[in-house]
């Protein structure tokens, strides 16, 4: 029976958690990494890896201290608790604290990461782990030692069949061979994967990721929706809440080629001016002036002085300098093959643009460097942006695309060989749809 | 979470939010769900009309005990011819659905509930023979009883996974109903076997009214004979044995029994890979306490005397 079960594809990120089967063209469920459980919200346990430790030596009263509180409970209360959509709702009301046991993509608590999981996949997805294999995402430049601990909880509670470990930036690059444009599929490119709360510009070579020349930049969705919250207060809108701002974001908000030029055709033509209509709680409708801020949000991404003080680079000359940061060999197919992916890269045009700037950057370079030549000429570079369908929810996509392939559970590592071998194993894992695969 | 919910809560709400009025699209999605049963939701025709299918390993099995009846009475109208590849299917009209919002609900939590339907047949057929033998075995005192009375029905055999099943057996007075489990780890058939004398000693303390549970390594009596039963000795296979008594069979608690002792071997899994979690984060947290002890426990910065070739004494830490 094992031989038929589809895999199971669970991209676990900071804000969302995708979750859905391979062959899926899309995941099965999205919600929120978070988890409720009793007691007051997890101050003292965020932010440091380790769950909080007791002030005193506490091995003689069995780990009790200020959260030590697990082995004095003989009940189910390590049962009562939920997760995703369902952990915020029960947050809001009392007896529930809600935490998130990720943070900055990599797993901080690892008892509410279990649990998660665990319901996951009992609740959620409703599978029998035994019978099927999983494939994980991790961020790159994630330790080795969170996926010893992931592989522990996978083999050791849940039994699972098989496990694959993947990095994210790959399965994006790997969910980009949908679009016409990629013609060869090779695992070779730049990705740009911008979240809700930071954006990577992350090269990979043939399946590897180049981790000394990862760049983050502090601007990203949540960045994008303050902004438009703020132009909103400036002209003092009727409703500039937060959930307000966000829906002008995804619904109006695209990329313009020239920013000036923007304005004058806005005042030139007064139907670009568009209105929102929002219903507040309570029934009353109220209605938003939706202006400049449709192709000036996005331009925080290519001008972002203004918006903040303190990063004034811009997303085209990061990308440029990530490439040029890599070693020499691989530059041309990093530029060649430019994937976006993640949230806030969907906007209308973000892809042109950022072709657009990136390959002027490259051309004056080429021509500085042929003038100091002195008559040499250069046969030009190729810059490609690639946009997809499937962007948002790139890893994951790429994900179901690589587990639904035959030979992908040859490249898993199973219950058996981990017994075999301990949790060191899954440090290393065969290139799935590498060199020689699909 | 304590008990695991009955319906695939993907089918629900991918059809809660279709039938909500939402603009219609075409989905194509498979779906998992417990004991390998697999669901494919799709589109084929129209964005409007909504095809589930339904994929499980037993069908046959339980076709022989009614499961197409039980289906019809279910789901009568949207019943069409099986999808290839799957054993049953359900198309959904969307321009054809009943009008009030809790109709509505009602059909998506139906549709939701299709594997434990299908589940369901033999356990139904099993409760209609209880009946009519209990209304046989009124006639007679029970010495006197005839041997097929006596024996009660037949062993109905439901091989929901590879190597594991369930048997349901009716008699004029109980119903047996016996799970082959089988573990292939050490460690969960030590947290099975806790599980079940949980179960086993549930009636002897306090719950009166709870099904007698009997757990053994070698197939029960009432097994004998069936085929494919076997009894390898090594401990490997575990026979779980649920009795439901008449006050359990009673036609308006049937739905409910029905539902529960379906879900019993996931709800099994489910709990000892929760304690296993539990167990893990008591672990983790002691090893964090142990790191503090150790954090703590630096060596006393012992003070020496030292003399020097002159005769002159200093202190060195260290």
């Amino acid at each position: 029976m094992a031989s038929q079960t589809p895999a199971v594809v669970m991209d676990n990120g900071t804000g969302f958690s995708k979750l859905g089967f391979a062959g899926n063209d899309s995941p099965s469920f999205v919600f929120p990494t978070a988890i409720a459980t009793k007691g007051p919200a997890a101050g003292a346990t965020s932010g440091s890896g380790r769950p909080a430790v007791a002030q005193k030596p506490s091995f003689l009263t069995g780990g009790a201290g200020p959260t030590g509180h697990l082995s004095a409970k003989r009940g189910t209360e390590d049962l009562d608790f939920f997760i995703g959509d369902e952990a915020i709702a029960a947050a809001a009301g009392p007896g529930y604290g809600l935490h998130y046991p990720i943070r900055h993509g990599q797993i901080e608590n690892w008892d509410h990461m279990e649990r998660f999981w665990s319901h996951s996949i009992f609740k959620y997805l409703r599978v029998e782990p035994e019978d099927h294999y999983f494939l994980l995402t991790e961020p790159p430049l994630n330790p080795p030692e969170n996926r010893e601990n992931t592989a522990e909880i996978f083999f050791e509670s849940f039994n699972c069949a098989g496990l694959y470990i993947a990095v994210q930036a790959v399965l994006a690059l790997a969910a980009s061979w949908t679009s016409s444009k990629v013609t060869d599929r090779s695992l070779t490119g730049t990705v740009i994967d911008s979240g809700d709360g930071v954006t990577h510009v992350i090269p990979v070579a043939e399946g590897y990721v180049i981790g000394s020349s990862i760049k983050s930049i502090p601007i990203a969705g949540r960045d994008i929706t303050y902004f438009v919250q703020s132009l909103l207060r400036d002209r003092g809108e009727p409703d500039s809440s937060l959930k307000t701002a966000q829906e002008i974001k995804e619904e109006y908000c695209y990329v313009c080629p020239d920013i000036v030029n923007e304005f004058a055709k806005y005042d030139r033509d007064r139907s670009r001016f568009l209105k929102h209509v929002v219903t507040q709680p309570g029934g009353r409708q109220v209605t938003v002036d939706v202006g400049y801020e449709r192709f000036l949000a996005p331009e925080i991404f290519f001008n972002p002085e203004i918006y903040s003080s303190d990063f004034l680079t811009p997303l085209p000359v990061v990308v440029d300098g990530v490439i040029q940061s890599s070693p020499i060999d691989v530059r041309r197919g990093l530029y060649k093959n430019i994937v976006l992916s993640g949230g806030s890269t969907l906007y209308k045009d973000f892809g042109r643009r950022l072709q657009r700037d990136i390959k002027q950057l490259v051309d004056a370079r080429i021509r500085q460097s042929e003038m100091r030549s002195g008559g040499a000429k250069s046969g030009g570079l190729e810059v490609q942006v690639v946009t997809h369908k499937r962007q948002r929810h790139g890893p994951w996509f790429g994900g179901s695309l690589l587990g639904s392939t035959p030979e992908f559970r040859s490249y898993c590592h199973t219950k058996a060989e981990y017994q075999e071998y301990g949790p060191g194993i899954v440090r290393r894992f065969a290139l799935l749809g590498g060199p020689g695969g699909s | 979470m304590l008990r695991l919910d009955y319906h695939n809560v993907l089918i629900h709400s991918v059809l809660t939010e279709r039938f909500s009025g939402a603009p219609p699209v075409s989905i194509d999605q498979t779906v998992s769900d417990f004991d390998g049963v697999t669901f494919h939701i799709s589109t084929p025709e129209a964005k409007t009309k909504i095809l589930v299918s339904l994929q499980i390993r037993c069908f046959q099995d339980l076709q022989r005990y009614g499961a197409d009846e039980v289906l019809r009475r279910e789901y009568g109208p949207y019943v069409v011819p099986p999808e290839p590849g799957y054993d049953f299917s359900i198309l959904i009209d969307l321009e054809n659905l009943p009008a009030e919002q809790e109709a509505r609900d009602e059909l998506a939590m139906k549709v939701a509930l299709l594997k434990r339907n299908a589940m369901a047949a033999p356990f139904e057929q099993a409760y209609q023979e209880y009946y009519q033998l209990k209304q046989e075995a009124a006639k007679f005192t029970s010495e006197e009883a005839p041997q097929g009375v006596r024996e009660g029905g037949e062993v109905k055999a439901i091989h929901y996974r590879e190597e594991e099943a369930i048997y349901v057996k009716a008699s004029h007075d109980r119903i047996t109903v016996i799970f082959s489990t089988i573990f292939r780890e050490e460690t969960d058939r030590v947290f099975g076997k806790v599980f079940i004398q949980e179960f086993v000693d549930a009636r002897r303390r306090a719950i009166q009214n709870a099904p007698q549970v009997l757990f053994r390594n070698d197939p029960p009596l009432e097994l004998q004979g069936v085929p494919g039963v076997k009894n390898t000795g090594t401990g490997e296979i575990g026979y779980v044995t649920f009795v439901l008594f008449p006050r359990h069979l009673t036609p308006q608690r049937m739905p409910i029994v029905i539902s529960q002792i379906q879900t019993f071997r996931d709800y099994f899994h489910y709990h000892i890979k929760a304690s296993k979690a539990y167990i893990h984060s008591r672990m983790r947290r002691r090893t964090a306490d142990f790191l503090q002890v150790l954090r703590r426990a630096r060596p006393d910065s012992e003070e020496k005397e030292r003399k020097t070739a002159s005769g002159r004494t200093f202190k060195v830490a260290g």
